[in-house]
């Protein structure tokens, strides 16, 4: 068990946009260093947690990059309700794998996907619905729409990672990946 | 060292040495424990100071010197650690990331790359530069390898292995600028190369997963560097 | 040929010209700029004009090299009253022909800036735009016919050579050199004496002299006059620094983008050859001198000397680093030495003149006189020569004849893409290396553009950065990957989208690119954006918009 100093609790989101969902996956593999963090922090907002509304939190990780208007504008809102965001694996700090679309014009995607797959077994349709999102002609990491406090890389950034860029923030210290020998991508 | 031989004088970061004349500020700094970054050096083949990691300041030289092609002269004060070069180094890292498509996460060299060795020597946690994203070519038309230009950081490694060592110069470079590419022949397809020998050299020369043998995935690469600077060192003895 | 049949072909070459077969001699500029107005055809015309008055064996009419203001061309040019004709077409051949040959008068408003001046001068010698300069580089351009090697010798071409050979040793002329005091006008400004002394010092039994005339500047155009104008004497400028340093073999790099500079020489190289000027065993001495041309295709860096190297090799254009230097390890290894067109061209003048008489001119650390290629919203754009130190509101004002339209100056471009820019409040700064400098630009090869208030100064900087880019080699980092970085946050600013972090990483970026890159182009490539930066950087922060 950490040892953790008495204080008032904060608060900590995590959000999904632009990504594989991978890095909350390495976020669980916390296992109980879990409860660690719960001593310090309450999850407010998560696609873990049952919450809908962003409130105001101190820490946001969030994890992806940004793809479409919908993202967007959801940067824009953590940016304002977030005192610290962090960058949370490779594809939020250099868009990774959701950016290899870029080398293509977006047209060329829809159809690779929609319409030319090979497992559509009706012809191919690209979806149009207005309800639906709008992807932007280029992927862009967080820190090229908003300010970016930190950065975790990684794909996913290791459990230990994540724990130990936690528990600093929590324990307000700024945690130093290169010194500590946490940087990893891919 | 060659007792045979008169050394010099020289200091790097503080460091008293006495040290062949000849030789290389890399070369000294290497035998000496001294760390110099590089990525477009490879012992055995020429060096073309290309990279420019491997740059230092010497005291009373108004630019700064590559490591890699400069030689030492007596009395030579050099500094290879400054927090200017430091900042240097880590710019040069983050346009090698920005420059092409460099994803970790699928590249078949994904924990073995002198890339990502380099990021992480200089603590590059992000990218503050946007990526181009260029549209590059996958060469896959050898039988056994395969060309990824994406993670190319023209180093130009495996075109001197193969000039100087293979001696097929199956390799070269085309255009200027940003849209330099390394070619095969006349940027012909490598499978139709009328000048490679399918030696492998360039797979080993290769700092990143940009050359690579097919049938292998993600972060399985296994590559030998080391193995160009023993070939020269046995063909000159003739072995 | 030895040495007494050269002074033959002049002494009977001068007695001609003296005993005034003609009467009159018409110039007709054939540079390449006035060529592309259309002096061919003029030329043409004139020559059927004469014939059908009859006039031919009383007027010579003969193509020249660049006048001086090209932008005022075609040029024609009457001796021995030296009035010029500005703006000839075919039209008015016939009208000048009959004032000027019959009537013995020339009419006013065809000449030389008679559209921009109160009155035009009669005797153009008297006009402010030639009475400012100082010709040396230039002397025989728009006088000789380039294409003749006589017209050369005539106007004691050659001579130098014939004096080196005969009067001095390869010591006395790097002597002679280095008390020139001048320096390489390739752009860096490294003394030339010194550097032929650190090739001569190299023993090899194989030399090389490399003449650099892959002059690739945006709208500089000095070395192609040269070549074009007076191919002699640069030849002559090249066996003279082998005959200094020891070497037998000469290479002339020319940008294939100069046919007519390429065609000249290379007539040049032969009229010389046939004359024994060049070839082996010189004027009947032991010296041996031979000279080829190469033809450059294209590549910006190639003017960057060990780019060149490569080039001439047969390699990929391409730069190495330095030490070691061409003098010590150059063409093929072989020490060479490396020259700009204008610096052979400056050469035979100091032989002829001495070394103390060319370093009389100009500024105590810049001797002698530089050509510049004006260019942009100046009103006699051109090629002009002035003594080094000569201020820039002399240039723009007094020999550029001010701004298009009588709009107000903004700010001088030099040294091109490699250079900076100097605003209006430096206009008195003097031209020679070091002031240039200081104010963060650099002299450069000598091209000028001039530029009024409707430049945008961050669009400039973008331009000549994406030049850059475009031109990079792509052979080290920095240059490759950074110029096209500032290319894209330069872009980012004109399009009205960067933020105040761009402007920052713009900056470091262009230190950085600046001090790390492997060769010159690199190195420099910065500089007309951290010269912008210095003087109007109000313009970019005006464009400069909030994070959200």
């Amino acid at each position: 068990m950490v040892k953790y100093k008495k204080m008032s609790k904060k608060k900590l989101a995590t959000v999904w946009l632009g990504g594989c969902s991978g890095c909350h996956m390495s976020l669980l593999d916390i296992d109980e260093r879990i409860l660690d963090v719960a001593k310090l922090a309450d999850i407010v907002k998560s696609p873990i947690v049952d919450g809908k509304e962003m409130p105001e939190v101190d820490i946001a990780l969030v994890e992806g990059s940004i793809t479409s208007d919908e993202h967007f504008r959801e940067i824009l809102h953590i940016r304002k309700k977030a005192k610290t965001l962090i960058a949370f694996g490779d594809c939020a700090v250099m868009t990774n794998v959701t950016g290899m679309r870029n080398y293509f014009p977006l047209k060329e995607v829809f159809d690779a996907a929609y319409v030319n797959a090979v497992s559509n077994d009706t012809e191919g349709q690209v979806p149009g619905h207005p309800s639906l999102l709008k992807l932007n002609d280029k992927v862009v990491p967080l820190q090229e729409v908003v300010n970016v406090d930190f950065v975790i890389p990684g794909c996913p950034p290791s459990a230990d990672t994540i724990f130990y860029v936690l528990f600093e923030f929590l324990n307000d210290r700024l945690p130093d990946l290169g010194k500590a020998k946490k940087l990893k991508y891919g | 060292m060659n007792c045979y031989m008169n050394t010099i004088p020289i200091i790097i970061d503080d460091k008293k040495l006495e040290v062949d004349p000849g030789k290389t500020i890399l070369e000294v700094c290497r035998e000496n424990e001294i760390e110099i970054l590089t990525m477009c050096h490879l012992k055995g083949v020429l060096d073309i100071g290309a990279c420019r990691l491997c740059l230092v300041e010497i005291e009373g030289v108004n630019k700064l010197l590559s490591a890699c092609t400069t030689k030492v002269a007596a009395n030579m004060i050099i500094r290879t650690n400054t927090d200017r070069i430091k900042k240097y180094q880590r710019i040069t890292t983050e346009l090698f990331f920005a420059e092409r498509n460099h994803v970790c996460a699928v590249c078949v060299a994904n924990g073995k790359c002198e890339l990502q060795d380099l990021g992480y020597k200089v603590g590059l946690d992000h990218i503050r530069y946007p990526h181009l994203f260029p549209q590059c070519e996958v060469d896959t038309s050898h039988p056994w390898y395969v060309m990824d230009h994406n993670r190319c950081i023209m180093c130009t490694r495996c075109v001197r292995v193969c000039n100087e060592v293979e001696g097929a110069h199956n390799w070269d470079v085309m255009n200027r600028g940003h849209q330099v590419r390394v070619i095969s022949d006349f940027n012909s397809p490598w499978g139709e190369s009328v000048t490679c020998t399918s030696c492998g050299k360039c797979l080993h020369a290769c700092p990143t997963g940009a050359i690579w043998p097919k049938a292998i995935v993600q972060g399985q690469l296994q590559k030998n560097p080391g193995m160009i600077n023993e070939l020269v060192e046995k063909r000159k003895m003739k072995l | 040929m030895n040495r007494q049949d050269l002074k033959t072909i002049i002494y009977a070459e001068k007695k001609k010209e003296e005993t005034n077969k003609y009467k009159h001699k018409i110039c007709v500029c054939c540079g390449a700029g006035c060529i592309s107005s259309g002096s061919e055809e003029v030329m043409k015309k004139l020559q059927e004009e004469i014939k059908t008055r009859g006039l031919e064996n009383e007027v010579e009419v003969i193509p020249t090299g660049c006048m001086g203001p090209c932008n005022q061309g075609p040029l024609m040019k009457f001796l021995p009253e030296y009035n010029i004709y500005q703006k000839v077409d075919c039209s008015n051949i016939a009208a000048i022909v009959q004032s000027q040959l019959i009537e013995k008068k020339p009419i006013e408003d065809l000449l030389l800036f008679a559209d921009s001046r109160e009155k035009p001068f009669i005797d153009a010698r008297d006009d402010p735009y030639f009475k400012k300069q100082l010709k040396i580089a230039l002397k025989n351009c728009g006088h000789i016919n380039p294409e003749r090697i006589e017209d050369y010798l005539v106007h004691n071409g050659y001579l130098a050579l014939d004096k080196v050979l005969f009067e001095m040793s390869p010591e006395e002329v790097i002597a002679e050199v280095k008390q020139s005091r001048i320096r390489g006008r390739g752009g860096a400004g490294y003394p030339a004496g010194l550097k032929w002394e650190t090739v001569y010092k190299y023993v090899n039994d194989q030399k090389y002299v490399i003449c650099n005339g892959d002059e690739g500047d945006p709208g500089a155009f000095m070395d192609r006059s040269v070549l074009e104008g007076n191919p002699h004497r640069v030849l002559e400028g090249m066996a003279i620094a082998g005959y200094a340093i020891g070497a037998n073999k000469g290479y002339a790099y020319i940008r294939g983008e100069y046919p007519l500079a390429i065609k000249r020489f290379e007539l040049a190289i032969k009229q010389a050859k046939k004359l024994g000027l060049l070839g082996n065993n010189i004027l009947g001495t032991t010296f041996s001198f031979d000279v080829e041309v190469r033809i450059g295709a294209g590549a910006f860096v190639c003017g960057e000397e060990t780019a060149l190297i490569a080039s001439i090799e047969g390699k990929r254009g391409t730069p190495r680093p330095r030490p070691p230097f061409p003098a010590e390890s150059g063409l093929w290894g072989k020490p060479t030495l490396i020259n700009n067109v204008e610096t052979f061209a400056a050469i035979s003048p100091i032989i002829n003149n001495g070394g103390e008489w060319y370093s009389e001119i100009g500024t105590p650390k810049s001797a002698g006189t530089k050509v510049f290629a004006l260019a942009g919203k100046i009103n006699y754009a051109g090629l002009i020569e002035v003594p080094m130190g000569t201020t820039l509101r002399e240039i723009v004002f007094d020999i550029g004849g001010g701004i298009q339209n009588g709009e107000e100056f903004k700010a001088a471009q030099t040294g091109g893409p490699s250079g900076g820019c100097i605003p209006a409040e430096h206009l008195d700064v003097k031209m020679d290396y070091e002031s240039l400098v200081s104010l963060g630009s650099i002299m450069g090869s000598g091209g000028l553009i001039i530029m009024d208030k409707s430049s945008d100064m961050v669009d400039v900087a973008r331009f000549f950065m994406e030049f850059c880019m475009d031109e990079s080699c792509g052979k080290c980092v920095p240059c490759r990957v950074g110029t096209r970085m500032m290319h894209d946050l330069l872009q980012k600013i004109c399009d009205n989208k960067a933020t105040q972090i761009d402007l920052d990483r713009l900056e470091e970026l262009a230190v950085y690119v600046k001090e790390t890159s492997l060769c010159g182009l690199g190195g420099s490539a910065p500089n007309p954006l951290l010269s912008t930066l210095r003087h109007f950087r109000k313009e970019y922060e005006s464009r400069i918009v909030q994070h959200d």
